[in-house]
């Protein structure tokens, strides 16, 4: 076990002068679960490969606990890996799989032979040890590729978006799996994936990345609760945050009629007259028309426990991932009466709002 | 969804058409498809009855093979010497000895052409080398030149180091001459591999050359089997080769004695004979291909995925 980190490091690709990751620091702690989380193309498996030595490193360095090993070929490294599709040897059974890195490691037979039936007992491997990967369901694939990676008790383990190929109700079950393996392994983890969901549930802390640029490492409540700029902010949250265009004026922001006040600090730090205002869907509370943000009902959203109203207003919006913004949405307790078409106005809980410079994109200090 | 269930097991045994209906794009009449099935079966016809042809003649004597060419033999039957033509060219043609040598030269061959074109088509795949794709391309270069333009220089060179009349001298140039498309064949395969498993052995801590062994020729074995069928068909029908390097009885392969023989026995009118030996060279390959045809048809078409 080991702590991982990362000191500058850049990774440009053949033919494209823009660094697939931009001088990248990242702090690992031992033991710890970190999810790098992004949007597709943004550098989470370009990262990952650079630690397990599958891509080069252009710039900064990697160490793994005390070892430099930016130059160190793979298997220097001591480190094991989950791959997207498995990658699992198709001529080899599940305990050849498992047990390969061992074979090479020249382990002796009875060991080897015990710690791959550790191994599968942990994962439930047992009975299908003599099977071939083709003849396993995509669960089970998924836990050999899981078997594989643990029977060597690494200092690092890496994984890159392992659950993307299992359906939606496995995919919340192994999550769980993996987190707790995790935490009784004790061993670091790096862990990819684009699914937000899956980045705060499962992390010790979450780095998300945009443009091979780190936007904000953090525990997940703090990504959550004070994300540091505009692209965190949209990114984390499902519902996304309300994201709203405000001007300053005075010693407020001006929202479509209704004033959000700002701190002496606040407005100092801000580097224009713009700014954006952020709101969780759940940080509104909904008035009758004429108080607040005047909003329509545009969609109803039933989820039995909550209700997402989808509202348009005249407000203008910030969009982080370049599209149409999307209406307000606002989250009502389930089974309101709410309907299409009804006119509402929409207050900020205090303490809810989150403001951002829209200039720089900048959150400003609260 | 029980009661559905229910229903099926008790209702009346569901009848599967016996024909599954063809998508509707495939359905109607088309002049390309008519002529193309035109095409497909004439072909077929013709080389079923060349082979019928050839095995027919084989057991008749010269003059029923020139006056009842199509008709089922009969004359060396009455006479209860059914197999009398293929004795008599197997005793003749010295294809005994010619028949070892040439199972022997042509596996052997075929298994060297192999084992040297997969590491290089792994190398020229798979390992990153520099200019890889321009290697690949030269190799290629090799299957546009054909053989028989190099014959002559090819003679010299090996009169120069002793190697005429010589089945060791043969086999270099087998093998030296199929590597092109061999190698082209198996980059295909390689190619078509994934690339995670290379990486996932890497992590796992294989060398390239464990990788290679362990990994990549066990996966790639359908391409390896289809390049071996390939080579050893080819080399057991080459005859050009055999008849400008061989010229002593002793070293003659199947194709290279059918051609002695072919002379010997149109003097002697044995046309009976003559047939049957062709026979003997062309039947055990005939044999081979149908046994393998298809898995040599995926392996040809399998790099095309992907
Ligand atoms: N082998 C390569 N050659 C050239 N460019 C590459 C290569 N691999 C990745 N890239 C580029 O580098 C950038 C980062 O790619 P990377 O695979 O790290 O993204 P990612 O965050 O893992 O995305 P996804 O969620 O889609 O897997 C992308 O813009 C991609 O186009
Ligand atoms: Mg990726």
């Amino acid at each position: 076990m080991a702590t991982v980190s990362f000191a500058g490091t850049t990774r440009y690709y053949a033919g494209n002068p823009v660094p697939a990751v931009d001088g990248l620091d990242l702090e690992v702690a031992d033991g710890e679960f970190l999810v790098l989380v992004g949007p597709s193309g943004c550098g989470k498996s370009t990262t990952l490969r650079m630690l397990a030595g599958l891509e080069g490193v252009d710039g900064g360095t990697i160490h793994i606990g005390e070892r430099d090993v930016t130059d160190l070929p793979p298997k220097e490294r001591d480190i094991a890996m989950v791959f997207q599709n498995y990658a699992l040897y198709p001529h080899m059974t599940v305990g050849e799989n498992i047990g390969f890195h061992l074979k090479i490691a020249k382990m002796a037979k009875s060991e080897r032979e015990s710690r791959v039936r550790e191994a599968a007992a942990l994962l439930g491997l047992t009975d299908y040890l003599d099977r071939k990967p083709a003849k396993l369901s995509g669960g089970q694939r998924q836990r050999v590729a899981m078997g594989r990676a643990i029977v060597r008790s690494p200092q690092v383990f890496c994984m890159d978006e392992p659950l993307s190929n299992l359906d939606a109700k496995l995919r919340v079950q192994t999550r769980t799996q993996i987190a707790s393996l995790q935490r009784r392994l004790g061993v670091t983890t790096i862990y990819v994936t684009h699914d937000q969901v899956e980045a705060m549930t499962m992390g010790d802390r979450v780095a998300v990345l945009k443009d091979g640029l780190l936007q904000q490492c953090d525990t997940p409540i703090g990504l959550f609760g004070k994300p540091a700029n505009l692209f965190v902010a949209g990114f984390i949250g499902s519902p996304a945050m309300n994201l709203i265009v405000g001007t300053v004026s005075g010693e407020s922001a001006e929202v479509d009629g209704s004033a959000i006040p700002l701190t002496p600090a606040q407005r100092a730090a801000l580097t224009s007259e713009a700014v954006v205002v952020g709101v969780r869907p759940e940080g509104w509370e909904i008035k009758a028309p004429g108080d607040g943000i005047p909003a329509t009902v545009e969609v109803v959203e039933e989820l039995g426990s909550d209700q997402y109203l989808y509202c348009s207003t005249s407000t203008s919006r910030v969009s982080v991932d370049g599209g149409a913004p999307e209406p307000i949405a606002v989250r009502a307790p389930g089974m309101s009466p709410w309907q299409r078409g009804e006119k509402l106005g929409l207050v900020p809980v205090p303490g809810a709002v989150h403001l951002f410079d829209a200039a720089t994109g900048a959150r400003l200090p609260d | 969804m029980t009661s559905t269930v229910d229903e099926r097991l008790g209702g009346p045994v569901r009848k599967p058409p016996r024909k599954p209906k063809p998508a509707p794009t495939a359905r109607g009449f088309s002049p390309l498809r008519a002529l193309g099935m035109a095409v497909v079966w004439l072909f077929t016809a013709l080389n079923v009855l060349v082979l019928y042809w050839l095995v027919m003649a084989a057991f008749k004597s010269p003059i029923e093979i020139f006056t009842k060419p199509f008709a089922l033999p009969s004359y060396w039957i009455e006479r209860g010497q059914a197999f009398r033509n293929l004795a008599y060219a197997w005793n003749n043609a010295g294809f005994g000895r010619a028949f070892v040598i040439t199972v022997v030269l042509v596996a052997v061959s075929s298994v060297a052409i192999v084992l040297l074109a997969a590491p290089a088509a792994y190398a020229l795949t798979r390992l990153g080398v520099r200019g890889a794709n321009g290697l690949t391309n030269f190799v290629a270069i090799g299957m546009g030149i054909p053989f028989q333009t190099v014959v002559i220089p090819l003679f010299i060179g090996m009169a120069e180091l002793d190697l005429t009349n010589n089945l060791f001298g043969l086999f270099l140039i087998y093998v030296a001459l199929s590597l092109p498309f061999t190698v082209f064949l198996l980059t295909g395969f390689f190619r078509s591999l994934p690339d995670e498993l290379e990486e996932a052995a890497a992590i796992d801590g294989a060398s390239p050359a464990r990788t290679f062994f362990t990994i990549m020729l066990p996966l790639a074995r359908g391409g390896l089997i289809t390049a071996l069928i390939l080579n050893a068909i080819g080399l057991w029908n080459e005859t050009l080769l055999s008849i400008v390097f061989l010229n002593e009885n002793a070293n003659f392969t199947l194709a290279r004695a059918l051609f002695a023989f072919n002379s010997a026995a149109s003097y002697q009118s044995e046309y009976g004979g003559l047939v049957a030996g062709v026979a003997i060279v062309v039947l055990p390959m005939l044999v081979l291909y149908v046994l393998l045809a298809r898995r040599i048809i995926t392996g040809l078409t399998l790099g095309a995925g992907k």
